[in-house]
């Protein structure tokens, strides 16, 4: 697709998607989709680290949770504005990884997915225990919504669910934006070329470490945004939100999607927020079906739903599972 | 305080035994088939129900509830390796654990469906027996654990060192291709492979069922700890993981013990941050991929 075409379809898509809560005037329908607007940022940032990076991270609930955590307390404590909470949640998250990042993205394959999954837990265990500060398992209550926002004559204030969803999609946009400006730079090239051999990458002098870290750090800082915007949507935190399996399920939403692409990760957010909510007719045994589901979809479509359609339009399916099925330790 | 310390320390490798065979049997699968497997705790947590159900229902004693879980979770970890795991060997890493991770969590919901939630313990008979020396309090349970590790242990080294099967299982985590041109079945060698690892998680869970307690959720903890225990000993090395298991197990258990309990969990973890930023080559110096 030309660009111009494909901004043509963004801008499309974006006008379309303004008229949802005209359509959709349900709570419990809006309630789906600012969850699939904070899922969509979450699977982005991961797809940063895992897909175009190729650093496989289990530990990503933990960013989202640091900076769910940072922005509550701040505006409970202290009464920081929403808007002012969210840029310092994503700092914080941000100098979170960097830290993490700098200590184990030495790491490589299943040794790196193992100790960021282990840094989730330590997370977990710090929001579980340090009850002066984050009230342990009783969570965070009475979090503020975004205080109304004046700018240039313009009034917004943010009640209903209608209003949320606006702010999200605003949010997931420019992340979105983000994402696709930093994968089509240089800095884009170097990841990509990282992820596909990092001895090559190296020896024609890209940075690796340093590029991987700020993969990383961006990703991570994005995560923290996105629990900013939890906590002050849902009003109310707590540590059984972000656990390693919050992590594996925003893995999963990427891989099934496809994380090599930039729409994947949106699709694979979307259709698992809204999918599990027609699973709980089954009760008790969702999680069941959910995990009996998960392996037969790695079995059946290992290039993610929206990788396989885009190799099979390219016409490279055969060539591109080839590929996988070469390198083995690519990822 | 120093008898305190004897006490933990001796829980702490009594924890470590249990650690051991469930990061060998975690580490054998990953050797040999290239796969991290995270449904490895839920063989363990089975093997633990087998053995509670063979007390229970079936009034076995307590060795041959042990040994029918082993039977029964050695047939168990061949059928998913047949069915769910050789259909991706070979694949990029993230499908193999996205993949166990989905097994992992269709099992442990599906036995917490069937089994429910309470906390039961496996009746081993052996608690009432206790020992005291040097001022030390032992049950003959936790001696049983001590000595069948070590007995497991040894017949694995055995077997894996000694035996045609074993040498096939060296040659094709070696090199796959090369053991397969040496006409080895490859296949068959990946079913014994789960069928040990699942034996001897069977063996674990079942000991951990005597002294603490049998539930549904129990795996996921063991697992991620087995893997640190595989990073700090290095692939490939049956004592780089012993020595590594009973690190961690002390870790855990002295931590918990002299510093705070509430994050027993941790500990493993600021040991393993702590070798990376000591010994980047890992504790034995290992091969790392």
């Amino acid at each position: 697709m030309k660009k111009q075409v494909r901004l043509l379809v963004a801008a499309l898509v974006l006008i379309g998607l303004l008229f949802i809560p005209k359509l959709f005037s349900m709570d419990y329908y809006m309630h789906m989709f600012v969850m699939s607007e904070i899922y969509t940022v979450l699977a982005l940032s991961l797809a940063l680290i895992v897909g175009f990076s190729g650093q496989v991270s289990m530990g990503h609930a933990a960013f989202y949770g640091i900076g769910a955590y940072v922005s509550a307390l701040l505006s409970v404590n202290f009464g920081f504005s929403f808007w002012v909470t969210i840029w310092i949640a994503g700092i914080a998250a941000g100098v979170v990884s960097f830290m993490i990042g700098v200590l184990v993205l030495r790491l490589r394959g299943h040794f790196l997915a193992i100790t960021t999954a282990f840094f989730g837990i330590l997370v977990g265990l710090v929001f579980n225990n340090w009850t002066t500060l984050t009230n342990g398992p009783m969570g965070i209550s009475g979090i503020p919504r975004p205080t109304p926002f004046h700018f240039a004559g313009f009034n917004m204030v943010v009640q209903t669910r209608a209003h949320y969803y606006y702010l999200g999609l605003a949010f997931a946009a420019l992340v979105t934006f983000i994402v696709y400006r930093l994968i089509n730079s240089r800095i884009g090239n170097a990841l990509i070329a990282i992820r596909e051999n990092e001895e090559l990458a190296r020896s024609i002098g890209i940075d690796a470490m340093a590029y991987k870290v700020f993969a990383f750090t961006v990703g991570g800082g994005l995560a923290g945004m996105a629990g900013s915007f939890y906590a002050h949507y849902i009003l109310f935190i707590s540590p059984v939100t972000f656990t390693v399996g919050e992590s594996i399920n925003i893995l999963v939403m990427i891989i099934f999607g496809g994380m090599t692409t930039l729409f994947g990760p949106i699709l694979g957010a979307v259709f698992l927020t809204v999918l599990p909510e027609f699973l709980r007719i089954a009760g008790s045994l969702r999680l069941v079906i959910y995990g009996v589901a998960l392996v037969v979809f790695i079995i059946w479509m290992p290039l993610g739903v929206w990788g396989s359609l885009k190799s099979f339009w390219m016409g490279q399916r055969q060539a591109s599972l080839q590929t996988a099925r070469e390198n083995p330790e690519r990822l | 305080m120093f008898t305190v310390f004897l006490q933990q320390s001796l829980n702490g490798v009594i924890l470590g035994c249990i650690y051991a065979l469930t990061a060998l049997g975690l580490s054998l699968v990953f050797g040999i088939l290239e796969v991290a497997n995270f449904a490895h705790g839920e063989l363990y947590m089975l093997g633990a129900f087998m053995a509670l159900f063979s007390t229970k229902l079936l009034g076995a004693p307590f060795f041959l509830a042990l040994l029918i879980s082993m039977v029964i979770m050695a047939i168990f970890g061949a059928i998913i390796e047949r069915g769910v795991f050789r259909p991706i060997v070979g694949k990029p890493m993230i499908n193999s654990m996205l993949l166990s991770f989905g097994l992992s969590t269709a099992l442990a919901n599906l036995a917490l469906f069937f089994f429910k939630a309470d906390p039961r313990k496996i009746d081993s008979g052996l608690a009432e027996i206790r020992f005291r020396f040097f001022g030390l309090h032992v049950t003959a349970e936790r001696l049983v654990v001590l000595v069948l590790s070590v007995i497991l242990v040894a017949l694995l080294a055995w077997f894996i060192q000694y035996t045609k099967t074993g040498k096939a299982m060296r040659a094709i985590s070696q090199d796959r291709v090369a053991a397969q041109l040496a006409g080895i079945n490859i296949r068959r060698i990946y079913s014994v492979t789960f069928a040990i690892s699942g034996a001897l998680a069977a063996a674990a869970g079942t000991m951990v069922g005597a002294i603490f307690f049998v539930s549904p959720e129990m795996g996921f903890s063991v697992v991620l700890k087995s893997f640190v225990v595989i990073i700090l000993g290095g692939f490939g090395s049956i004592r780089g993981v012993i020595f590594a298991a009973i690190i961690i197990g002390l870790a855990e258990s002295l931590g918990g013990g002299f510093i705070n309990y509430s994050y027993k969990d941790a500990y493993p973890f600021l040991l393993l941050v702590l070798l990376f930023m000591l010994r980047p080559q890992g504790l034995i110096g290992g091969k790392r991929s």
